[in-house]
């Protein structure tokens, strides 16, 4: 304990003797840190903005008016037999009705002519939502059934295949471009730990040298430049999570509006799960570090 | 207490610095080793301190072969054996009473015991007055006491000094002379590695020489032959 106490205040003591070199190796895993969480926020939004768009997806079967409410809920319980289906929402013609004037109170001529009809011209409907976006075309083809032909008005999916397809696009070319970016940053830091470590090895010669004369253990030798490189770790995830949320905040209205309707609240987000976030950083942060001062170690402080 | 069996020391590509070396030092002896530049002496200091391993033969020290020591190993060996160098190696950035508790400090001492041993060894050396001083403001006997002062607060059996007055000039060659025979008369074994012919006849002790990485002689009480 004494020991490790010792390793520590020596590190310390590294760290503050070459406060520049210090600093910039920090800069540098910041950067590296935050370009890391970048990729992940983007996967994130895309994945978030996918799935929801996903979620709006749903087949709508219109019935003809006379088709009586048995015969349409006797459909619903075969469909909801079906794997495929994750649900099925019956909505009555009067609902529909209802809807539909609402939907449109402010066209005058829709509303006229609806009043001049006494009867409700609208048919009841299935709106059918499958479990997956692949299995439309299955249920569409039970819905061919030549049985129900004279029953189904129409049916629509609504069309987000489009929207999800530039969705994925998008949000995988950014993901690509920030992930090279981050890589390159990955490969810098090591090298910039590596190269900070091997210089604090080389200012300290003397000192190992003597350590080892009067018998210091390796551990002790080389635990003091392990634990400067966990330093850097700790600082400068420190200062990219204290950077980076007040940069979601700042964003967090933008994503929201420009994915409304979404439920995306990046801040909200990274509120709730900011021990999580501040620990992946850390293992990133201290995994890069740590590599990269116990290659500098091994081949600079050879027993 | 160290035994030197057949060692054989080749430098790559094909620099014998030792050949076939043979000699045993008892527990508390003082021993000279002399020879001219280049004849091995040092070799053999850093063979004894595990620094270097040898092509052939073995180093039992105190019973413990160190031939191919493991080097986890080499810290509790060298916490046996006191090691002054030509070149002080102080750190410079360190007071005497830090250079001296560093030796504890990196060996995971206590507190209490650095408290304690430290002012012990500097009283030892004389040096207990100018405990707060920096390297640069000491002479190099000076210096050198406070490196003999370092090398003794693990209580080692054996003092391991290669050329320790090297640096110094004749009043303080003296002093670190005498100081370790004080130190060899507690009943540590001295290996006083030097090329001063003066000492050397002064001491009147053990005296083994080297000559091209051989013993070429070993007498008690000697004197410096070459």
């Amino acid at each position: 304990m004494i020991s490790f106490y010792r390793a520590l205040k020596f590190a310390f003591q590294s760290f503050k003797r070459n406060v520049w070199l210090s600093a910039a190796t920090i800069l540098i895993l910041v950067l590296t840190l935050f370009s890391v969480s970048l990729v992940g926020t983007i996967n994130f939004i895309g994945d978030r903005a996918i799935r929801s768009v996903k979620d709006k997806v749903d087949l709508s079967v219109y019935f003809y008016p006379e088709v009586g409410e048995k015969e349409v809920q006797a459909i619903q319980a075969r469909l909801q037999t079906l794997p495929s289906v994750k649900n099925v929402n019956y909505i009555p013609k009067e609902q529909a009705l209802e809807e539909f004037i609402e939907k449109h109170k402010d066209d005058p001529v829709i509303s006229e002519t609806l009043e001049i009809l006494d009867d409700n011209p609208l048919g009841a409907t299935l709106v059918i939502q499958a479990k997956d976006i692949e299995k439309y075309s299955e249920i569409l083809n039970v819905m061919s059934d030549p049985n129900y032909s004279d029953m189904i008005y129409e049916k629509d999916i609504e069309d987000y295949q489009t929207i999800i397809r530039r969705l994925t696009n998008m949000t995988d070319r950014i993901y690509q471009i920030t992930f090279v970016i981050s890589m390159i940053f990955i490969i810098i830091a090591i090298l910039v730990v590596f190269n900070t470590i091997r210089i604090t090895i080389y200012t300290h010669r003397e000192e190992i040298g003597i350590m080892r004369l009067v018998g210091a253990t390796n551990w002790f030798i080389r635990g003091p430049f392990i634990l400067e490189s966990m330093i850097y770790a700790v600082i400068s995830t420190i200062i990219s999570v204290g950077i980076l949320y007040p940069i979601l905040r700042l964003v967090s209205p933008q994503v929201t509006t420009f994915f409304e309707g979404y439920n995306l609240n990046l801040a909200n987000y990274f509120s709730d799960h900011f021990i999580e976030i501040l620990g992946l950083q850390l293992i990133v942060a201290l995994v890069l570090s740590m590599i990269s001062s116990m290659i500098a170690v091994g081949r600079h402080l050879r027993a | 207490m160290i035994k030197i069996k057949n060692v054989t020391k080749i430098y790559k590509p094909e620099t014998v610095a030792l050949k076939n070396c043979n000699f045993r030092i008892r527990p508390g002896e003082f021993v000279s080793i002399v020879g001219q530049s280049g004849t091995g002496k040092t070799t053999l200091a850093r063979l004894i301190i595990a620094e270097e391993k040898p092509n052939k033969g073995s180093i039992i020290v105190g019973g413990w072969d160190i031939s191919n020591i493991r080097s986890s190993d080499v810290p509790i060996l060298r916490r046996q054996i006191g090691v002054v160098f030509q070149d002080f190696k102080l750190l410079p950035r360190k007071t005497v009473y830090e250079n001296v508790a560093f030796a504890l400090e990196v060996a995971g001492a206590a507190p209490k015991k650095i408290r304690n041993i430290v002012p012990q060894a500097l009283k030892i050396v004389n040096l207990e007055n100018k405990i707060d001083r920096f390297p640069n403001q000491l002479s190099g006997g000076e210096q050198q006491r406070v490196v003999i002062a370092r090398s003794l607060v693990h209580r080692p059996k054996i003092i391991i000094a290669d050329e320790p007055t090297g640096n110094l000039d004749s009043i303080n060659v003296q002093e670190i002379i005498d100081l370790l025979l004080k130190i060899n008369k507690f009943g540590t074994t001295v290996v006083l590695v030097t090329h001063n012919r003066d000492i050397v006849n002064s001491l009147k002790k053990r005296v083994i020489t080297l000559d091209e990485g051989q013993v070429i002689s070993d007498q008690e009480a000697g004197r410096y032959l070459l």
